[in-house]
């Protein structure tokens, strides 16, 4: 009956090889359509596209980015899991994006919460939580340099006052990545916000009937908020896998980049590492070939997350 | 351009009263296309007038950059040939030219740049610049310059860059601070020679004071403070770091294993994270120079280059302090010290090659480092300057005259970037008591002879 239905209801399609030929009308129309999105379709396929088949070329070459590239095959790829560097800002990019995004779902749901609180100055907290947000990267890195400074920083003097010792964050190899991680934080108010419209579109019958049960507020937090919130976890872990192993300017501003990855290679993360072969050693060939390694990696990971969240995101909203 | 302003009201006035069809709506894009390339069209004759100067980038911040600025004016004043441009580009670090390899790629390139001159033969062998010898006078030229520098500046035999200028490292100390603390001062009296390591420690023993909670307030020296990098310490030791012969670099060396030791005990006794939690801060991008530990007087010695002269007539006019050899291993050692210094070079693309080489000898010939020399408080590599007594203040002196005779350099590889990265993030390892020093050098050795290996032989003149 229902299949009826849908098909009175769809206009007949023509057989397959029709389907192709456009009329006068539907020519012009694509031609048209084609025209106005000229501008993305170059940009795309100028700044993206072509980058993106380049490197592949690129990365089985030896290439200063200057002269004629020399073909070498695989020895790139082959130089690269020699490369104990290349391992070294591997784990620390995924260490540091493998604490960074959970601290992140945490803090990020916490601000929601906190913004979604029922009370007439709503709108000035969320302004303030948001604020740090809007801040670049650049600049928010050196607020941060002075806020954690391990003789005048503020974050340092709090921590002694609770009787805590005094953290060098950005000379100690053992908590520099942690400093990034908690610089990470401040972006927070971004997926918040996100977080916040998640919160907004859960249906308060739930909570109604929820409390005709007797249920708690961790109880509703835990059955109601948390399993609704899930599609909006899911993006924010995508969007945090992606924003995370890719990260830069943090490192570069705050740890210098001479060397990169100061103290002791302890905050060399993957892309200054790849920028640094292709820009400072003249060594573009090897810097593509990290390029992809890097995306296969990216597309493995978020692959897994996609593969795992059949089990945990709830997409059930009715 | 007066049409095009129009344009877009027209559009959407046509549009707002539906009256527009495709064609009329076309034509008026199609106008506002042709109103925004004339639109970009308008900066072409700008860039024309450009093209006929030299351009020349540099990353020199003030106050070096106002001397820069007075040293192109001179130029420009007395020129027959093409004026020069001075543009300063983001002070990057010394071995990132990401902002030269992508313009010269795009065709918008300078005709000069400023560079680093240990990182010349890097990107020579990178091909991003031009052998200079194909110009008149230029096979010849560095002829003139000391014998370093000529080195650094060429690769392969062939000159790529021109010397600009150059510097030298010492041991400078606060004598009120080390007097007030009682300790006897002739020992850094450079009239008396080079003291030795230890006693420098034993000196700086006696200036350490914690406060309640734990952390240095004062410190007598910290070995890896400013100019105190790997190879300070690895030549005063006495150690190599390439052997030509076998065209290998050699960071894992006895001599420069036994440095980075003195330097891990050191810190070791000392405590290495609160060590570096007092020093680390004023080496982070954007420290205020007045707030220095030496300049507020809570560091007694720092390993610091001639240039702190300027700075400390700046910041802290009033200081008493001395400036003597950089200490040796055991009494009788000879000093040693090193030498850098920055070059002029032409990148491939140059639009006014021949101009532009007339100003780089000027501005490294004997004109221009006689100006910059005298006003920045930086060494000449024009060997007949050396000799100008007028050139120098007193302590200035010091360097010309003592230190700079006995100046090595960093060796000038194809790979010298990787390797100052390498070193410096074994030496950080070390200084940090991360990693034990043998360890950590083998591994800067097995990275670096990777890259090399590919440029063998390596010829370094000189």
């Amino acid at each position: 009956m229902a299949a009826e239905i849908l098909a009175a209801s769809s206009p007949r399609r023509p057989p397959f090889g029709q389907r192709f030929l456009l009329g006068r009308a539907e020519r012009r129309n694509l031609a048209m359509g084609l025209l106005f999105i000229s501008p993305w379709i170059v940009g795309f396929v100028a700044f993206l596209l072509y980058p993106f088949i380049y490197t592949i070329r690129i990365g089985f070459t030896q290439y200063s980015g200057f002269g004629d590239p020399l073909w070498i095959g695989l020895e790139n790829y082959r130089q690269l899991f020699r490369d104990d560097l290349f391992w070294k800002s591997l784990y620390n990019t995924l260490f540091y994006t493998g604490l960074a995004i959970p601290v992140g779902v945490v803090v990020a749901m916490g601000l929601a919460l906190a913004m979604n609180q029922p009370v007439p100055e709503v709108p000035i907290y969320r302004a303030i939580l948001y604020l740090p947000s809007v801040i670049p990267a650049f600049a928010l890195s050196f607020i941060f340099l002075t806020l954690l400074d391990p003789a005048r920083g503020i974050f340092n003097q709090a921590l002694m006052a609770v009787g805590l010792p005094n953290i060098n964050w950005f000379g100690d190899p053992r908590y520099s990545k942690l400093a990034l991680v908690i610089l990470a934080q401040f972006g927070a108010g971004q997926a918040a916000l996100i977080f916040l419209a998640g919160l907004k579109g859960i249906p308060p019958t739930l909570y109604e009937a929820s409390m005709l049960d007797g249920a708690g507020t961790w109880r509703k937090f835990w059955n109601i908020t948390l399993p609704m919130m899930t599609p909006v976890i899911l993006y924010d872990l995508i969007l945090g896998l992606s924003t995370g192993i890719q990260i830069f300017t943090q490192i570069f501003v705050i740890f210098g980049n001479d060397p990169p990855g100061a103290p002791a290679n302890s905050t060399l993360a993957y892309v200054p590492y790849l920028y640094n072969n292709g820009f400072r050693y003249g060594q573009m060939g090897y810097a593509a070939a990290m390029a992809w390694v890097l995306f296969l990696i990216t597309l493995v990971l978020a692959f897994f997350i996609f593969r795992s969240s059949n089990r945990w995101v709830h997409y059930d909203t009715d | 351009m007066g049409n095009s302003n129009e344009t877009p009201y027209r559009l959407i006035d046509h549009a707002s009263r539906r009256r527009t069809n495709r064609r009329r709506f076309l034509q008026g894009a199609a106008g506002l296309g042709a109103a925004a390339i004339a639109g970009a069209r308008v900066i072409v004759p700008v860039a024309a007038q450009e093209g006929d100067a030299v351009v020349f980038w540099t990353t020199f911040t003030d106050p070096d950059l106002a001397i820069l600025k007075g040293m192109v004016e001179t130029y420009n004043g007395q020129t027959q040939s093409a004026k020069v441009e001075l543009v300063q580009i983001p002070p990057a670090e010394v071995t990132d030219t990401s902002k030269l390899m992508t313009a010269v790629r795009g065709g918008t390139g300078p005709d000069v740049y400023h560079l680093d001159r240990f990182v010349v033969a890097q990107r020579a062998a990178d091909g991003v610049l031009q052998d200079l010898s194909e110009f008149e006078g230029g096979a010849t030229f560095l002829d003139n310059h000391i014998a370093f520098a000529r080195s650094e500046a060429t690769y392969d035999g062939k000159p790529f860059a021109l010397p600009f200028d150059t510097d030298a490292r010492a041991l400078y100390y606060n004598r009120t601070l080390l007097m007030e603390a009682g300790i006897d001062i002739a020992a850094l009296d450079p009239a008396n020679g080079p003291a030795t390591w230890d006693a420098v420690k034993q000196m700086a023993n006696a200036l350490n004071q914690k406060g309640p909670d734990g952390n240095y307030t004062r410190m007598g020296f910290i070995p890896w403070l400013n100019q105190g990098w790997h190879y300070t310490y690895g030549f005063s030791w006495g150690g190599e770091f390439f052997d030509q012969a076998a065209c290998e670099v050699t960071p894992d060396n006895a001599q420069v294993v036994a440095a980075f030791q003195w330097v891990y005990d050191y810190c070791k006794e000392l405590g290495p994270q609160q060590v570096s939690a007092f020093g680390s801060p004023s080496m982070q991008p954007g420290f205020p120079p007045q707030q220095h530990p030496f300049i507020t007087g809570t560091l007694g010695m720092q390993i610091t280059g001639d240039w702190m002269i300027n700075q400390l007539r700046t910041y802290a006019p009033e200081m008493d302090y001395g400036i003597t050899f950089i200490p040796v291993p055991t009494a009788g050692n000879e000093s040693a010290t090193w030498a850098g210094g920055w070059s002029m070079a032409m990148p491939q693309g140059a639009k006014q090659p021949e101009a532009a080489f007339q100003f780089m000898q000027w501005m490294s010939g004997e004109p221009g480092q006689r100006i910059y020399t005298k006003e920045s408080a930086h060494l000449p590599t024009w060997e007949a300057l050396l000799e100008d007594k007028t050139l120098f203040e007193e302590r200035h002196r010091f360097f010309s005259e003592q230190l700079l005779p006995i100046a090595k350099n960093r060796p000038p590889l194809p790979v010298g970037a990787k390797y100052w990265d390498e070193l410096t993030a074994a030496w950080q390892a070390v200084y940090l008591n991360e990693a034990e020093p043998q360890e950590a050098l083998t591994a800067v050795k097995e990275r670096v002879q990777s890259q090399l290996g590919r440029f063998c032989p390596v010829t370094i003149e000189g």
